[in-house]
């Protein structure tokens, strides 16, 4: 059922924590060189910026290829021939997948992984135009046009299965937000149709992931895993799930009317429920994806706390949420260090990975990639009203705005 | 055949020891289980909430509180960042040295973005240099280079790199016109000058491990100024050569160092410049989309070669 041996898949996690480990002195050059020998795969990889200018060239030829078809054939974009063409164009996407895999044994390559991606992509397309062309896209109530989200998302799972890309779980996951709008028009009925949903999928994970433990699948179950948690919390969170959060946060009218006082309420007790639990599981499993998906989930709740009160904003908020963030994190770091040999519970603030130090630089170079390309100022902020936004003149980044 | 069972298998073997065996295995199985790219994440994005909030508070309540108590509070939160950083930082070192505590780089991008707000405050506020602001730019950026180098932080070194550009773009605001063309000519200026000044510190073995944000940062302004001189109708023909250079250039730094992120920039950049030169006579759509599905075939042929060669990662 899977594209890749799990032997093979095995072998890679292994090389990359051999790698690791040399890279920070654990084991010796010629002990790396012996190790890598013995666990030496098929699979053909290569490194993060080709496999993103891979990935960018391939969705070009296919997109560029999609639309000469239709240029050339003359074909209408809604018409049932054109979505008969996309659908050949996503059988094609996806055979060229498989051979890519099976027959160069691309692995993160980039290529594949844009052939798979636009296969779904052409094939809704496809279903779209052939099942309802002439038609506006809208939900109706026979909810037959939930059929191309529906396979969607069942194309999607299966790439990500057969394949692993977590992104192709993400794109189930947006499928199935999709969904509830053909069912039901009550909003609250479609938040929790989306948490229901994602609360069977995570039940599924939780369940199969016990029997993976270490494993490379263990990683791979460890995202959709964050992702599912991430997802629940966005479909109960209404202040940062609906459909007009823009205007709410500036003063738009209140989402309270949009839902009945009690599922507002419940739904406010369960953005602070989480976070703890998501909190508690990530760090039991000792899992990095899962404690992060939770420490993001916290401070959303504290950030949308207020708009959910109806409290008022101040200036001083992210202030005293930034105050609270390093309180927390000095809090933690100290309290492992204070343990035997700086660990506590199995836990420890020390760096024991090269990869950490490589996120860090990497992390601390974009930052300046960034203000570096929006630093330049425009003519008239020289002049006595200048206005010193977004920390700009001192590259500062504070969203000062004097 | 998982992880822990090839260690096993290891240390049967005599390959490692069983230390390194109990160690590497402890290590796989998360134990003990490292939380610092954590922290450091929670540290990041809580200083710049703070200084977000920071900024927004003084701006917006600045007349309520009085210039005196604003400028005695963050002069008094800086010097606290600043005598904490000078006060616990090991002796300078031209290689490369490790932070002494998990706070003390934070603190110092902490002090950093205070500086900016204050200045920004105090100009905004008393216009004590009457609207010259490329000097407290300049000023800002040659603190921050100081900091910089005396402290060994990244981030304040962007913060410095972005300053140096931000004095650039006020230096062409000054002048009467044809901005667009200047701002370009600065841009390459910039690039060039933030080049060289990083090879010239990395040759003086002065802090050699910054050299690839200074190189990062120059490669992509050079880029982008390049591309926008390729872009214009007239005059192009020089932009468009020396766009070409510069990919070249890439290139021959990037793969023999297996620096893949200027590979990545070349293959990009050039193939956007080159594209809009070739595709600006074409009329058809026909032809347009044979081209991009023809070079992209090329273009994927020898990214998948450069990748065979050198790209490949584990």
């Amino acid at each position: 059922m899977r594209a890749y041996s799990a032997s093979s898949e095995e072998a890679l996690l292994t090389r990359t924590l051999l790698k690791d480990w040399a890279g920070e002195g654990f084991i010796t050059e010629s002990q790396h060189r012996r190790m890598e020998q013995e666990t030496a795969c098929e699979l053909r990889c290569t490194n993060i910026f080709l496999r993103i200018v891979l990935f960018l060239f391939t969705l070009v030829i296919l997109g560029a290829a999609a639309a000469l078809c239709f240029v050339v054939f003359r074909l209408q974009p809604a018409a049932q021939s054109a979505g008969i063409f996309l659908l050949i164009f996503a059988a094609v996407s996806y055979a060229t997948a498989e051979f890519a895999v099976s027959r160069a044994r691309l692995y993160r390559y980039g290529i594949e992984e844009a052939l798979a991606t636009c296969s779904v992509g052409f094939l809704c397309a496809g279903l779209q135009a052939v099942l309802f062309s002439g038609q506006r896209y809208s939900p109706k109530p026979d909810g037959t046009e939930l059929l191309v989200p529906a396979i969607g998302a069942i194309v999607s799972l299966w790439i990500w299965h057969r394949f692993g890309f977590p992104y192709a779980f993400l794109a189930a996951m947006i499928f199935v937000l999709l969904l509830p709008g053909y069912w039901t028009s009550s909003h609250s009925a479609q938040h929790l149709i989306v948490a229901a949903f994602y609360a069977a999928g995570l039940i599924i994970v939780a369940t199969v992931r016990s029997r993976d433990r270490l494993t490379y699948l263990d990683y791979r179950y460890s995202i959709v895993e964050a992702l599912l948690w991430l997802g629940i919390y966005l479909a109960i969170n209404l202040h940062l799930s609906s459909a007009d959060l823009l205007k709410q946060w500036w003063g738009g009218p209140q989402i309270t009317a949009e839902f009945s006082r009690t599922f507002y309420w419940i739904t406010w007790v369960l953005i602070w429920c989480l976070p703890p639990v998501v909190l508690a599981r990530g760090l039991r499993r000792k899992d990095r994806r899962v404690i992060a998906v939770g420490a993001i989930m916290a401070i959303l709740t504290l950030v949308t706390n207020k708009p959910y009160l109806g409290g008022q904003r101040h200036t001083w908020d992210p202030m005293l949420l930034g105050a609270f963030l390093i309180g927390v994190a000095l809090f933690i770091r100290r309290w492992l260090a204070h343990g035997p040999g700086e660990i506590r519970h199995g836990f420890t603030a020390k760096r024991l990975s090269g990869k950490d130090k490589r996120w860090m630089n990497a992390g601390s170079a974009a930052v300046g990639l960034v203000s570096a390309n929006s630093i330049t100022l425009s003519p008239q902020t020289a002049s006595r009203d200048f206005h010193f936004d977004g920390g700009d003149a001192g590259g500062g980044g504070a969203s000062s705005d004097f | 055949m998982t992880t822990l069972a090839r260690l096993e298998q290891w240390k049967e073997h005599g390959v490692i020891s069983p230390e390194q065996h109990a160690l590497l295995a402890g290590l796989s199985r998360g134990e003990p289980f490292s939380l610092f790219l954590e922290l450091n994440i929670l540290l990041y994005a809580g200083i710049l909430a703070f200084v977000a909030g920071l900024g927004w508070t003084v701006s917006t309540w600045s007349q309520q509180l009085g210039d005196v108590l604003v400028v005695t509070v963050l002069s008094a939160m800086l010097a606290a960042c600043f005598w904490y950083c000078f006060s616990r930082a090991p002796a300078w070192s031209p290689s490369e040295v490790s932070s002494p505590s998990l706070v003390f780089d934070y603190l110092l991008y902490l002090g950093a973005l205070i500086w900016s707000v204050e200045l920004a405050y105090l100009e905004s506020r008393m216009h004590l240099l009457s609207g010259q602001w490329d000097l407290y730019v300049l000023t800002t950026a040659a603190l921050f280079f100081f900091l910089a180098y005396r402290f060994d932080n990244r981030f304040v070194l962007s913060l410095a790199l972005s300053s140096l550009a931000g004095w650039f773009g006020l230096a062409i605001s000054h002048w009467p016109s044809h901005q667009e063309v200047a701002y370009r000519k600065y841009a390459i200026l910039y690039s060039l000058f933030v080049g060289i000044a990083g090879t010239l510190l990395q040759r003086r073995g002065l802090k050699p491990h910054f050299f690839g944000t200074y190189l990062n940062v120059a490669a992509n302004v050079l880029f982008w100024a390049l591309l926008s001189g390729v872009f214009t109708r007239q005059h192009y023909v020089l932009w468009f050569l020396a766009l070409l250079a510069c990919c070249g250039a890439s290139l021959a730094w990037g793969l023999p160092r297996r620096e893949f992120s200027f590979v990545a920039y070349a293959a990009v950049y050039g193939y956007v410049g080159v594209s809009s030169i070739l595709i600006r006579d074409i009329q058809t759509a026909t032809a347009l989309l044979s081209y991009f599905v023809i070079t992209g075939i090329a273009m994927l042929a020898m990214l998948v070669q450069i990748a065979r060669r050198f790209g490949r990662e584990v």
